[in-house]
């Protein structure tokens, strides 16, 4: 063993002297963006509320929520101000507990409570430590503030769902800046705060119908701009969870809005790099939409065809999962309709040199309705599937896909045997065909770039081309950005 | 002329049309990137009447065609006959600025911008300015996103009445309720307050620029981020008297921004803000607020301020230069050296060394020194790499002696630090230290260094050493090669490690030169010809190819004599590689010769 490796080798060996790349984990990394936090303000603890008689209550009820307005910067070393801390951890728990009661949620307290939740959960977003983020591979950071940050979320949820509760009232304080600023917090890398901020916009949605939607455009302004500006926005999965359900509840026929929605947003969001992490409820979304309506099936996968995956093998099978989804509830009338482009790309998925896609291509043949409709349109899809199929039979490396393509192949044999037999027939045939188009299209080219220069040579025109416009280049320079492909055309501009 | 009507011509179409059509992406891309050549090939007429409005009407692709179309679009103006027919090439370019792809959409308005220098004047008005407000206006966000920077080429060419139909068009812009036209509009105000009257820049344009810099109603901070971005150009146009009064108490405002994205766009356009509101003001309230983002509770805030330390105390008005920068910007410095971020430490180790030509001996020594030296021993290498990185900018105010005390263990810590990267960057400042620091120094302290890194474990640090090997030879002369260096690089031969005694053939290819003739034929070259005979093909193969390249240096003599009997050898060597090197060895030093 040593004979063969060596000491010298060893010794260069570069992983010999390997050490761990990576810091010595860090305790659960956190952060929390706090501007000139006010602190500085000692709370005093106030009596308990069920202690107070129910005169005073109302009173000590605000005080608390006042008390729980009070700002900490957790990210900061704040020894000093532990015990303040305390008394507002407290005053949020009491307030937990009462806001549920009835009696509670009177006209008065509305503001109050509203304020005081815009006051903790509204904040700017600290920094990204980790700029390329990997959701799979990196803890998230956590919001340092949690400790409080929680209680509040609680004490909104309860707030909403209380039996008391009226939109009519809260609407005032719940408007569409509240709205707009609750929007933004599902960037917050923490998914504890990302799973109740999804449960709070739910039952804002379902309980402020003047609200709805502004919400939905609203979060189509932040896909579109995840989608053609920045790539990054940690909550995408979140919403589109909340739109699953809304999307259920939408009245048939379609708006225009909704379809609009579907068309130029959900389907470019395929095209996301971090579309894995939230494929799933896009999918969904996706299906819901044709469920309700089967003549988006057509422009739908058009949609995907049109952003299907070049290199990202993973995303590939991804799209297929989601073809397969549509396939299992589209109606055969539309069927007909996107066989034949959908298919001239499951013939280069069935041939990808990445198992992973082939394989998962290959398995739509296990699906029963879809096998029923690829046998009513035999006539149509064998002669597209069949060169690809036929070829990867011989010489896909991976064995598992050669099997399956062997099983493809006999059902189509089963299927439909004469057409089969006309298809082995003709591959070859049809193969010289192909190379031979190819060569003349070579041919083409080259021709074409022959007449280009003899045009430029003997056509006058070209000559006379550019009387130049006052405020531009003179003549000498202007055919220098006029980038022909010739030099004689060059020269003869420069006449 | 007459010739190429034939029915030749109707080829380029034919073939243009069935690539575009073909399947292939690939073969529509090219078919694409070929069209000058199409259209040189149909001439201007039928370029016009024919290719243009083909091009506008198959206007659905995948959009890597649709961004090839529109860049080369922008290059057409001649293949359509000129200024007189340039806006020809406007209705296909408007249907790219609307689709949904950025890049796409970018490049189409780039493109625009290109040919609205090619209109006459009148056409300007008759057709650039109605696609303008056809796009502002459109109905999905991606046309209007695009109608944003589409202002400020037309604009200084029009009539005072287009001009203001122009300026309404971008009033609603900065208005509209889409984010994303807000914010291209907000990213293009700065260009086009460059070619606004200033009668409308202040009654215009500055209050949208107000508005959309506290975007308040939709608390949207990357409005509001890039509004600083238009604040730069802005504030360079006004003049002075009216700073104060309409640029100032927002810039004050974004300096203090709940958003730390906003007050990092401020910290990082500092210095352009600097100079743009002049001497003044920069006095009385930017030190101020520069400090403050100095002291800022995020990194990355304090980082970008950290960063412009430098630049900024020398745009300082010399008159308050000095006492501002130790009464004010010095305090923050020193608690910047011991910050908790090690990016923020490493953006002021790289400049905070350009400090004392600004300062002067006397404050460096009491002041700036110190502080040097702490950073010289910061646990984060990169810190410590940016302090002797700039270490040229002290060396001319008060000499190196007193840092090199400090200097010399980072630098030997650095030498041997586990990321290769790390090594990788001080080899490559070696020279300038041997050079700062002296021959004897160099000789007592960092020679054993630059010798341990040829037997480097990482090819890279091996390759970096020999290419310093080279610089330091440049420096110190071929005299001191010789004794230092040389006998070191020839040891290696003997190595039991094939990679090291390659190492001294990569030595040998680059110290032979410099060295001069003298020392390459009386002690490289034996070697290298020692080592044709080695038991590993690749060191074999290696001294084909560094015969190659010294051989230029040889005369002929021993070229006949030495190089070419040992390389007819290695021709004959089993191993292909060998054989092939050997080969191209000989031919190169027979044309040579």
């Amino acid at each position: 063993m040593s004979a063969a490796t060596g000491p010298v080798t060893d010794k260069i060996d570069p992983f010999s002297k390997k050490q761990s790349v990576k810091k010595p984990k860090q305790k659960r990394s956190q952060a929390s963006s706090r501007y000139k936090a006010k602190g500085g303000t000692e709370l005093v603890p106030l009596p308990q509320l069920k202690d107070a008689t129910p005169a005073d209550q109302h009173e000590l009820f605000i005080k608390k929520l006042q008390q729980c307005s009070v700002l900490f910067d957790f990210a900061d070393d704040c020894v000093s101000e532990l015990k303040s801390m305390e008394v507002k951890r407290f005053s949020l728990i009491e307030v937990l507990d009462h806001i549920g009661k009835s009696g509670v949620l009177t006209e008065q307290n509305y503001p109050e409570i509203v304020k005081m939740i815009a006051a903790n959960i509204f904040r700017p977003l600290p920094p990204a430590e980790n700029a390329e983020f990997d959701p799979d591979e990196d803890e998230p950071t956590f919001e340092a503030s949690w400790p409080h940050l929680q209680i509040v979320y609680e004490i909104v949820l309860r707030f909403l769902e209380s039996p008391d509760f009226q939109p009519s009232i809260a609407k005032k304080y719940v408007d569409q800046r509240f709205v707009m600023k609750l929007l933004e917090l599902f960037d917050s890398e923490d998914p504890r705060e990302r799973d109740l901020l999804k449960t709070m916009l739910h039952r804002i949605y379902g309980k402020f119908l003047g609200l709805r939607a502004f919400i939905r455009k609203q979060i189509n302004h932040i896909f579109l701009k995840f989608i053609y500006e920045t790539e990054h926005f940690n909550g995408i999965g979140e919403l589109l969870e909340i739109l699953g359900s809304i999307i259920n509840g939408f009245a048939l026929p379609l708006k225009a809005e909704h379809k609009q929605f579907l068309i130029k947003v959900l389907i470019p969001l395929h095209k996301a790099k971090s579309l894995a992490q939230y494929h799933a409820q896009l999918a969904y979304c996706v299906v819901q939409f044709l469920e309700k309506d089967a003549t988006l099936t057509e422009p739908v996968v058009l949609g995907l065809l049109k952003f299907w995956p070049k290199t990202c093998s993973q995303k590939e099978v991804m799209y297929l999962g989601e073809i397969e989804e549509i396939l299992d509830v589209i109606e055969p009338s539309q069927f007909v309709r996107i066989q034949e482009n959908l298919f001239k790309q499951m013939s280069k998925c069935v041939s990808s040199p990445h198992f992973q896609v082939a394989e998962r291509a290959l398995y739509f043949w296990n699906n029963e309705y879809v096998m029923s409709l690829i046998e009513e349109n035999s006539g149509v899809i064998m002669p597209i599937m069949f060169p690809n199929l036929y070829r990867i039979s011989k010489d896909h490396w991976n064995q598992t896909i050669v099997a399956l393509v062997y099983n493809v192949l006999k059902t189509f044999m089963e299927m439909n045997s004469k057409l089969f037999d006309e298809l082995t027939a003709s591959y070859k045939a049809d193969r010289q065909k192909e190379k031979k188009k190819e060569k003349e299209r070579e041919e083409l080219w080259k021709k074409l770039d022959k007449l280009e220069i003899s045009s430029t040579a003997n056509s006058k025109t070209v000559k006379a081309v550019p009387p130049m416009s006052p405020n531009s280049a003179p003549p000498g320079d202007g055919s220098a950005n006029y980038s022909p492909y010739s030099p004689t055309a060059h020269r003869l501009m420069a006449k | 002329m007459a010739a190429s009507d034939s029915d030749d011509s109707l080829y380029p179409i034919a073939v243009l049309i069935d690539e575009l059509r073909n399947e292939d992406v690939q073969l529509r891309l090219n078919s694409i990137k070929k069209l000058s050549t199409i259209a040189l090939a149909l001439g201007v007429e039928r370029t016009r009447s024919e290719l243009i409005p083909f091009l506008t009407d198959t206007i659905y692709d995948e959009d890597e065609v649709l961004l090839a179309l529109a860049e080369q679009l922008g290059n057409f103006t001649p293949l359509v006959g000129g200024q007189e027919h340039v806006h020809c090439l406007l209705p296909p370019l408007e249907s790219l600025a609307t689709v949904e792809e950025t890049v796409v959409r970018d490049k189409a308005v780039e493109s625009l911008r290109k040919i609205a220098a090619d209109h006459s004047t009148a056409d300007l008005e008759a057709h650039f300015v109605p696609l303008v407000k056809r796009l502002a206006s459109g109905d999905w966000f991606t046309s209007r996103t695009s109608a944003c920077g589409l202002f400020s080429v037309p604009y200084p060419r029009v009539s005072s009445q287009v001009k203001a139909e122009l300026r309404t068009h971008f009033r609603n812009l900065c208005g509209d309720d889409t984010p994303m036209v807000r914010r291209a509009a907000a990213g293009k105000m700065g260009e086009f307050a460059k070619v606004l009257e200033l009668e409308y820049l202040k009654s215009d344009l500055i209050p949208l620029w107000t508005n959309l810099a506290s975007d308040e109603q939709v608390q949207n901070d990357s409005v509001r981020l890039l509004a600083v971005e238009a604040c730069v150009s802005i504030a360079s146009i006004l003049p002075r008297e009216d700073l104060e009064s309409l640029v100032m108490p927002t810039l004050k405002n974004a300096a203090e921004d709940k958003s730390w994205r906003v007050r990092y766009m401020v910290a990082d356009k500092f210095t352009e803000l600097q100079v743009a509101v002049g001497p003044e003001i920069t006095k009385s309230d930017l030190a101020p607020a520069f400090q403050g983002l100095l002291k800022d509770c995020e990194a990355e805030v304090r980082a970008a301020a950290a960063n412009k330390v430098k630049e900024f105390c020398e745009n300082l008005p010399a008159d308050v230069r000095e006492t501002t920068i130790m009464t004010n910007i010095l305090p923050c410095v020193k608690e910047l050296v011991t910050d908790a971020n090690q990016h923020v430490k490493s953006a002021l180790a790289s400049v905070i060394m350009g400090l004392s030509p600004i300062l002067g001996k006397d404050n460096t020594v009491e002041h700036l020194l110190p502080l040097f030296l702490i950073m010289l021993k910061d646990e984060c290498p990169e810190v410590r790499l940016n302090i002797i990185s700039n270490l040229d900018c002290v060396n001319r105010v008060i000499g190196i002696t007193q840092l090199s005390q400090s200097l010399l263990p980072a630098i030997v810590e650095l030498a041997e630090d586990t990321k290769w990267r790390v090594r990788l960057a001080i080899i490559e400042y070696m020279p300038l230290l041997a050079g700062q620091l002296g021959q004897d120094f160099f000789d007592e302290k960092l020679n054993n260094l630059c010798m341990a890194w040829l037997v480097d474990h990482v090819y890279a640090i091996r390759e970096a050493a020999t290419n310093n090997l080279k610089k330091l030879v440049e420096k110190f002369g071929s005299e001191w090669a010789t004794s230092k260096i040389v006998p070191k690089v020839v040891a290696m031969a003997q190595d039991p490690n094939y990679l090291h005694r390659m190492t001294t053939l990569f030595c040998v290819n680059v110290l032979a030169e410099v060295c001069g003739v003298e020392v390459t034929v009386s002690v490289f070259l034996p070697v290298v010809l020692k080592l044709a005979s080695d038991a590993v093909p690749n060191v074999r193969f290696n001294v084909a190819k560094t015969l190659q390249k010294i051989g230029g240096l040889f005369d002929a003599e021993t070229v006949n004599s030495q190089l070419k009997p040992c390389l007819d050898k290695l021709k004959t060597d089993q191993d292909f590689d060998v054989k092939y090197y050997a080969s191209e060895a000989i031919l190169v030093l027979t044309e040579a010769a």
